[in-house]
């Protein structure tokens, strides 16, 4: 596209600090959004897409002015939000348009609907209640409600009514931009292909650029033209939505794909993380954010175990660190240290926790083997700490020192789509010589 | 009704002429500019003229402008909106009667008090002393200890004389010879006074200290926070006694001490109701189109969150009436203001402190209207006040309908 960017985003960081004390000392930092860039064009709709926690709302607030960027740039039809002031500040405030989660509290229970859809008109400086009133009856029928309802309160609505009613508020004052922040995540089925439905008609009606925030990747799939997944407040994959849910780069796109209910049950296997907490983004993990949970972490360069044994020793090594070990696994500090004791009632024994995490039968790698056992024993006597210092050490995968930087995706079937597509992997993009692990995106060679 | 050529649509909207508007007269502050407006023409007025009355022996001092413009306020702010509303909708007083009779009643006693607090003190003077007509029992009764002068049919022997109520005095008399009638008129002005002056200006104080301290958080929220917990801790009875060793007695002082060191309930209430809701999704909506904490505080935080603050309000303005009486009870008022407090105190024996106060020499039993009817007053001051406070919640909310 030759023209500007309605709404241009450039290393945006938010990061909340974590204070103590009456002095209010900082101990510490949540990076809610760290480092992030994208661009929405005029009249497209882009998706922000990645679990709870990784920074998606924020985001949006962010864009939107409702949270002061801690640094990076927000720039609407090329001005700096964060230097807009007077006339020009509230011209960005109606031309863009926020749309909420929940439609429950997206309407002020106190406000008649009609009151609520006029607002924006009201705080925008028109005055003339008769035409306001008639305005909002006009815009209430276009979204699929009637002009009578005009003096009703929220809680006579249904939950796709509300949205509708939040649709016709953020379309009265004929914005540039809406963020969508998980329009339809509260809705049922039926409702939500409406409403999306509807968003998708205003937005081509009223050449209306949507920036839709969502955890569902099959809205996503639905409504936008290109797609940006976050994790932990970073982009680790963009491109055109196509493209990159039918050949996913990322570990984390594929595992977020393989999260979406599927009627083949051998789909889901790719793509399992690790594990399955979601790291503190207060404490995030070095190099590559997701290698925690990737289930294509690359293994250390000498490590030689085939592929499937690797992934069993990760899955191992950072159940441990994230303690997500199963019951079986770990031994009782207290009893007494079962280093060999069979039939030792209350204790475990190493074996027992080998065959518990998968890893049962003998290591080829000596040294792996070691290791392994060694851990193994320490989590027999309890001691996780002393099991994780030991696997950290014997396995330590390139995804822990390296950050990745973003790389063009790699050419899939679609060559001329995928050119404006980025990765931040390092199966892509270490120094652009490795081989991306799976050349077959849609992961089949490991079922 | 499908949309016509001539329906303003939202799209032909032309937004670069659209103007922020100024808007800055609307009824609630045109009514409040001209009652303020009104009064300082008064208080001029009584300030030049070279009479000691404003209206026919009326004498208004401090404390009378202060109520009256706390009345002003409450009409503004109170009455106005309320006005509004019922414009906008219209409800009809005889379906509220029927399917609330209590809260309609409790907001008629209400009025009523109000408005004997405006107009009682212009009407009427302070009756003379009469002690021979002490005693008088109310109409229907009869007295075992008959006034020096009984107005009313005497029965009994010289030495057991039964005074019967006579229409002269309906309620009764006191140990003074006032009529019980005006002592209950008196104690309901007092009674308006306290709660007129609170709400006006206490009410606002709590408010906008929850709101600031809710909406702006961080250090502002933690130094507002502590002072308000410091402030319920020091009790506003020692330092109204403090005042007192001073100034003597006042009412003005009581309101004073009282309100300055009683909002801090209601501005943790407002507080804690605006961290609830300033994350909510309207709030985030209306922030985004550019409205100001105070526009979101008026607009959306405050009328939502007054299924708490109304009854709470409504609460502590019966504790300002009952602390009033209660202090009055103990004889730390003006002799003059006639409160329902000092009215039972000097019928019933009570060996107070307060050494101005008359004592009635007559065991309270024998003379059990003085007391009785006052408390009776008081007792459906109290009910009223939270009656009307929890119909006002419901008449608030859109969703509190319950008929």
């Amino acid at each position: 596209m030759t023209e500007e960017p309605i709404c241009s985003v450039r290393g945006l960081e938010k990061h909340y600090p974590i204070t103590r004390g009456l002095l209010r000392r900082e101990v510490g930092r949540v990076r809610a959004v760290d480092g992030v860039s994208f661009d929405v064009e005029r009249g497209e709709a882009l998706g922000i897409v990645g679990e709870s926690g990784s920074g998606k709302t924020t985001t949006a607030h962010t864009v939107l002015g409702l949270e002061e960027p801690t640094a990076g740039e927000v720039r609407f039809d090329g001005d700096p939000v964060s230097e807009l002031s007077g006339d020009e500040r509230r011209d960005f405030r109606r031309r863009a348009q926020l749309i909420v989660q929940d439609p429950n509290d997206a309407l002020d229970p106190r406000m008649t609907i009609g009151e609520a859809v006029a607002e924006p008109l009201r705080i925008h400086g028109l005055d003339d209640a008769d035409r306001r009133r008639a305005i909002v009856a006009d815009i209430l029928e276009r979204v699929g409600l009637s002009g009578d309802d005009l003096d009703r309160y929220p809680h006579e609505f249904s939950g796709g009514e509300k949205q509708r009613i939040s649709i016709a508020r953020a379309l009265v004052v004929s914005p540039d931009l809406i963020v969508a922040d998980e329009p339809t995540s509260a809705l049922d089925a039926r409702v939500r292909s409406e409403i999306l439905d509807l968003l998708d008609r205003i937005r081509r009606e009223f050449d209306i650029a949507v920036l839709f925030i969502s955890h569902d990747l099959d809205v996503i799939r639905r409504s936008c033209d290109r797609i940006a997944v976050m994790y932990l407040g970073e982009i680790v994959e963009r491109g055109a939505t196509e493209t990159v849910l039918a050949d996913p780069a990322h570990p984390y796109t594929r595992v977020l794909l393989s999260s979406v209910p599927s009627l083949d049950p051998t789909d889901r296997e790719l793509g399992r993380p690790l594990t399955d907490t979601v790291p503190n983004p207060s404490d995030p993990p070095s190099g590559c954010r997701f290698h925690p949970r990737c289930p294509d972490v690359i293994p250390p360069d000498d490590l030689s175990v085939p592929e499937e044994t690797w992934r069993t020793i990760a899955g191992f090594r950072f159940s441990v660190q994230a303690g997500e070990l199963p019951e079986s696994a770990v031994g009782d500090r207290e009893s007494e240290t079962p280093t060999s004791g069979d039939g030792d009632a209350g204790g475990r024994t190493a074996t027992e926790v080998r065959r518990a995490v998968g890893l049962s039968e003998e290591l080829r790698d000596p040294e792996a083997e070691a290791a392994v056992e060694d851990a193994a024993a320490e989590l027999a006597a309890g001691d996780v700490d002393a099991a994780d210092e030991i696997l950290a050490a014997a396995f330590t995968s390139v995804c822990e020192r390296e950050t990745p930087a973003a790389v063009a995706r790699p050419a899939g079937r679609d060559a001329d789509r995928d050119a404006t597509g980025t990765v931040s992997c390092l199966r892509h993009g270490r120094g652009g010589t490795s081989e991306p692990a799976r050349s077959d995106g849609d992961g089949k060679n490991e079922s | 009704m499908p949309p016509t050529e001539d329906d303003p649509r939202f799209e032909d909207l032309d937004w670069n002429e659209i103007q922020q508007s100024k808007r800055t007269v609307t009824a609630e502050r045109a009514a409040l500019a001209v009652g303020v407006a009104l009064l300082a023409l008064g208080r001029a007025y009584q300030e030049l003229s070279a009479g000691l009355y404003l209206i026919g022996d009326w004498r208004p001092v401090t404390l009378d402008w202060a109520f009256l413009l706390a009345v002003t306020v409450v009409a503004a702010y109170g009455a106005v909106p309320f006005a509004k509303r019922l414009r906008r909708r219209p409800v009809s007083l005889r379906g509220v009667l029927r399917r609330r009779p209590a809260v309609v009643l409790s907001g008629a006693f209400v009025a009523g008090l109000v408005a004997v607090g405006v107009v009682g003190s212009a009407l009427g003077g302070s009756p003379p002393l009469r002690f021979q007509h002490a005693y008088h029992p109310p109409v229907g009764f009869a007295s075992t200890v008959p006034p020096q002068e009984c107005l009313g049919v005497e029965t009994g022997g010289p030495f057991d004389r039964v005074c019967h109520g006579t229409w002269e005095y309906p309620l009764g008399t006191n140990e003074r010879g006032h009529p019980l009638g005006f002592l209950l008129v008196e104690g309901a002005r007092t009674a308006a006074y306290v709660t007129v002056i609170s709400a006006a200006f206490i009410v606002p104080l709590a408010a906008a200290v929850g709101v600031v301290a809710g909406i702006r958080g961080g250090v502002v929220d933690d130094l507002l926070s502590s002072y308000v917990d410091v402030q319920l801790c020091i009790p506003a009875l020692l330092l109204y006694f403090i005042g007192y060793a001073y100034y003597g007695p006042s009412l003005l002082l009581l309101l004073a001490t009282f309100g300055l060191l009683s909002w801090g309930g209601i501005a943790r209430l407002v507080r804690s109701e605006v961290i609830q809701r300033r994350e909510e999704g309207y709030v985030l909506v209306a922030r985004s189109l550019g409205a100001s904490g105070a526009y979101v505080a008026r607009r959306h935080i405050l009328p939502n969150s007054t299924n708490t603050l109304v009854p709470a309000v409504f609460q502590l303005l019966a504790l300002f009436v009952l602390i009033e009486a209660g202090v009055a009870f103990l004889g730390f008022h003006e002799i003059g203001t006639y409160s329902w407090g000092s009215t039972i105190s000097e019928s019933i024996n009570a060996a107070v402190a307060g050494q101005l106060q008359e004592r009635a020499d007559q065991p309270a039993h024998k003379i059990w209207w003085v007391s009785s009817l006052p408390a009776a007053a008081l007792t459906a001051t109290l009910v009223a006040f939270k009656t009307l406070g929890d119909g006002v919640r419901d008449a608030l909310d859109p969703r509190g309908d319950r008929s």
